[in-house]
């Protein structure tokens, strides 16, 4: 049955983990979102061989469930990387990989693949008369970027980005298939200790909505923030 | 590793996957379906509710949900005094059937609200009733808004049902653990992706059906700005 008079130690126990997963989840989204930015202006672009190539990646991130990517870095990426690095002379034992960032590397390589289709986006809502604009007016393409494109673009993605974010937090809870600890995983591991799974679930799934209502409060302002400058 | 002998085997928990998936298809279609009707009326606190529920769907983590429901539905039944029948399976099934409906909600909504304000004034100054609204007018302009967004979903939800693994149903990924477990877990790898290639196939499967009925859909492609409000279901969902 449930059991309340246990809530309070579960939710410090796991509110511990939250901090990590925070963490985790801003390097995953500020990799992927550099990773789907080059992506995105290679298509934008429209660069010969790489855009089909980027095509077909996408292709197979979207197509395979995120568990069995994270899977399969997990027992793919050590031997790559030990591979790669004995081609380059450096003796390293990369079966020592922290899980972590096994999980980090997959993780983005799967958010990278929707991060592009939101910044390609953004990018076409942009309005190519400013651009010939800027150029009449003797803009270089560094200026054009920095002062008329970059401003636009990021408040057009902004309310996707924080989809993404959430999206990242909530791929983080499938580390636990390979012993990354998020809040998710801090939740199962508390209740297998004291047997009250469901106060342990139900601290996290509160503790997720909580961080979910945050984050779109924040991205609110930020956004309504920067329209007002702009 | 013998790939011939492991397909058949792994097939045969196909019926399983199949038998979750459609079930929270048709269940999380009708939840979707009445929680956009109260989200889109406005009634004071049953709107709130449903609102809650959504955001439940969108942002907990879908193992997370399927935890919830494989341990919380045994005690919900047992308050209402019924005899304990739940196996993994089921939780899986009320589980996903949960998660899909929130997350079609949010398909659905906003394809409604995209049908242009005019049509709806339109109706009422007709004197039509909400059902016949929806029906004969707002109904079918917000199919054709809502198909890539649906296609989407479909292709999360076959993503997702991959996780019933963590609740003890036995699905295709339990067998895969099944079968590495026997070689003594030499071909983890490639066992993984064979199960890529199967889940692979079944997403391109379900995304040709939806594209077909895309192509047929009597409508001209909607406007630029129209499939810019409803494009928010791009995203990936876990």
């Amino acid at each position: 049955m449930f059991d309340t008079e246990i809530l309070l130690q579960d939710t410090q126990e796991i509110l511990g983990a939250v901090p990590v997963t925070l963490g985790m989840a801003l390097t995953i989204f500020v990799l992927s979102t550099i990773v789907g930015s080059i992506f995105a202006l290679v298509e934008y672009r429209r660069v010969p061989v790489l855009r089909e190539l980027i095509m077909a990646y996408k292709i197979v991130f979207k197509g395979v469930p995120m568990v069995i990517v994270i899977f399969l870095a997990y027992f793919g990426l050590p031997p790559a990387f030990q591979f790669l690095l004995s081609l380059l002379g450096i003796n390293f034992n990369a079966h020592e990989t922290p899980n972590w960032v096994i999980l980090v590397i997959a993780v983005t390589g799967c958010i990278a693949a929707f991060q592009s289709e939101i910044i390609k986006g953004a990018l076409n809502a942009f309005d190519t008369g400013q651009s010939d604009a800027a150029h009449s007016l003797g803009y270089t393409n560094g200026q054009l970027f920095r002062r008329i494109l970059f401003p636009q673009v990021v408040l057009t993605a902004i309310p996707d980005l924080t989809t993404s974010m959430m999206v990242i937090m909530k791929a983080l809870s499938l580390g636990f298939a390979i012993e990354v600890v998020d809040i998710f995983a801090q939740s199962q591991l508390t209740a297998a200790l004291n047997y009250y799974y469901l106060e342990a679930f139900v601290i996290a799934v509160v503790i997720y909505m909580v961080i979910a209502y945050i984050v779109t409060q924040i991205a609110d302002r930020l956004e309504q923030a920067l329209r007002v400058r702009t | 590793m013998d790939v011939s002998a492991m397909i058949p085997e792994l097939f045969s928990a196909l019926p399983l996957t199949l038998a979750i998936t459609f079930t929270a298809m048709f269940v999380g279609f009708c939840l979707a379906l009445v929680a956009t009707t109260l989200r889109v009326r406005r009634i004071p606190v049953v709107s709130h509710l449903t609102d809650l529920y959504v955001s439940y769907a969108r942002s907990v983590p879908v193992v997370l949900q399927l935890f919830v429901a494989f341990y919380g539905l045994p005690l919900l039944v047992a308050l209402l005094g019924a005899e304990d029948f739940f196996s993994p399976t089921i939780a899986a099934m009320v589980g996903l059937s949960f998660y899909h409906g929130g997350y079609l909600s949010e398909v659905m909504r906003p394809a409604y609200l995209a049908v242009d304000r005019g049509q709806h004034d339109a109706a009422d100054s007709l004197g039509y009733t909400f059902r016949q609204k929806i029906a004969r007018i707002v109904g079918p302009q917000a199919v054709h808004f809502a198909l890539p967004g649906y296609g989407n979903s479909i292709i999360y939800l076959i993503h997702n049902v991959a996780l019933v693994m963590y609740i003890g149903a036995a699905d295709v990924m339990a067998t895969a653990h099944l079968i590495m477990e026997r070689d003594y877990n030499q071909y983890q790898f490639e066992t993984y992706l064979v199960l890529a290639v199967i889940y692979a196939l079944m997403c391109l499967i379900a995304w040709f059906i939806v594209h077909f009925f895309e192509l047929r859909s009597p409508m001209q492609a909607p406007e630029a700005t129209t499939t810019a409000q409803i494009k928010n279901a791009a995203i990936a969902s876990v």
